[in-house]
């Protein structure tokens, strides 16, 4: 793959694998909410949960395309880069484009919101419960389930706003961004730019953001 | 379900937009003040509609929170007999007299702020017998409260969330 001068990686695997695994997890879990299987959707929750803490631990460790600190600078580009869009003079970014950083940051807020409230949810009957809900009142646990489902309907409007976007970029400003979220690569050629960031997963920063999250997931489920 | 939140969405967008072309209309008032003194109605029981709603409100609370200090006892791994003996006595206590809180006139146009729904007086014999089916339960649960067994207790906790659900799922209102 790095062989290939033709093509520079763009997304390292770690990036790939959470990102679709989450597109998952999201059916899953909404399905099996709808269905009331709450023993699936807990371990499902958990999963998730893990992903969560591990993508946001990887804003730091990760790859340079990974990474929150250069996207958050990135988005001071944000009104030129619309400006381009409106005078259809969009060029492809290497990494997430200012649109998509403001993507990344409410999914993953999105995301953290619900996994936290669905930690602490409580059902209408008082039987179904999340892991630790224990430490709060039935009450409040309601409450809390009220903002898991109000929350819900935020992270789908944003989801299906992603969809959208990316759809825009595909086919309208023919952008082509589906591929390289799957394989990580694109051509060489799709950037102005003459020296890229190389772009990989450091083993050992993967081990020690993976053992984090698993632990973070493990004190969770031990902790009642 | 995610099709229809789409769907709503889009219909709420272009609701925004149609209602910032024309500008402000003063329909949202005429509305409130229709319900403006709901509630204040008194039923043949000597209650307001507003009291007999919050009387149910407060009771169904106590309930759920008396099943969950339960189920949280028995999640811990060292329950403490004496709590879930007192929370189901309390589920007994707090679920007598269900059979008489939603009189007709409580439902949802009441005017109060209500997840009862209407089809609850459109079959109110079901709704009763979903009323002592729960309150059987209930007196199961606690029987087997007393007896101590963590097994026997999780199971006859399940059996009268049972009861819950199966009337929730008909005859109460779920946002989702
Ligand atoms: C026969 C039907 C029925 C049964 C059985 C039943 N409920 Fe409900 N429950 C309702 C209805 C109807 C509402 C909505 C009441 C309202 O909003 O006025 C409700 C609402 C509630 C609420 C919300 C109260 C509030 O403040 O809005 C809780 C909590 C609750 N039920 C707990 C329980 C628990 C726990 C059980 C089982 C032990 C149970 N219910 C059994 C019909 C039932």
């Amino acid at each position: 793959m790095a062989t290939n001068p033709e093509h520079h990686v763009v997304w390292d695997w770690t990036v790939r694998l959470v990102h679709w695994l989450m597109v998952i997890l999201v059916l899953l879990l909404w399905w099996t909410a709808e269905e009331g299987m709450m023993d699936w959707h807990k371990r499902c929750g958990l999963t998730m949960l893990g992903l969560v803490i591990f993508r946001i631990i990887w804003g730091f460790s990760g790859s340079w395309t990974a990474r929150f600190v250069p996207m958050f600078r990135r988005l001071g580009s944000l009104g030129g880069y619309v400006r381009d869009l409106k005078n259809g003079s969009h060029k492809p970014v290497f990494g997430h484009g200012p649109l998509g950083i403001l993507s990344v940051f409410a999914l993953l807020g999105a995301l953290s919101v619900q996994v936290g409230t669905g930690l602490f949810s409580v059902d209408v009957d008082g039987l179904e419960s999340g892991p630790l809900a224990i430490w709060v009142s039935f009450s409040t646990g309601r409450d809390i389930a009220d903002i898991h489902e109000l929350n819900f309907d935020i992270l789908s409007t944003l989801i299906s706003l992603h969809v959208v976007a990316i759809l825009v970029y595909q086919f309208i400003l023919k952008d082509n961004l589906i591929p390289p979220m799957v394989t990580g690569k694109r051509p060489r050629s799709d950037f102005a730019a003459s020296s890229l960031p190389s772009i990989k997963a450091g083993f050992w920063a993967f081990v020690l953001s993976a053992g984090i999250a698993a632990g973070c997931v493990y004190s969770v489920l031990n902790a009642v | 379900m995610l099709n229809r939140k789409i769907g709503l969405l889009c219909t709420s967008v272009a609701g925004v937009v149609l209602l910032s072309a024309c500008g402000q209309s003063g329909d949202s008032e005429a509305a409130s003040e229709a319900t403006s003194d709901a509630g204040t109605t008194v039923l043949a029981n000597g209650m307001t509609v507003a009291e007999q709603i919050k009387l149910r409100h407060d009771a169904l609370e106590a309930i759920g929170d008396a099943l969950k200090g339960a189920g949280d006892q028995l999640k811990s791994g060292s329950p403490d007999m004496a709590v879930i003996q007192a929370a189901a006595a309390s589920v007994v206590e707090k679920s007598t007299g269900m059979e008489d809180w939603f009189p007709e006139g409580t439902g949802p146009d009441s005017g109060v702020e209500t997840d009862a729904l209407a089809v609850i007086w459109e079959d109110k014999p079901d709704f009763l017998t979903k009323v002592s089916d729960m309150q059987g339960a209930a007196a199961k649960f606690s029987e087997a409260a007393q007896g101590g067994d963590a097994a026997a207790i999780g199971g006859a906790m399940k059996e009268l969330g049972g009861t819950c659900k199966a009337c929730h799922d008909k005859y109460r209102k779920d946002d989702d």
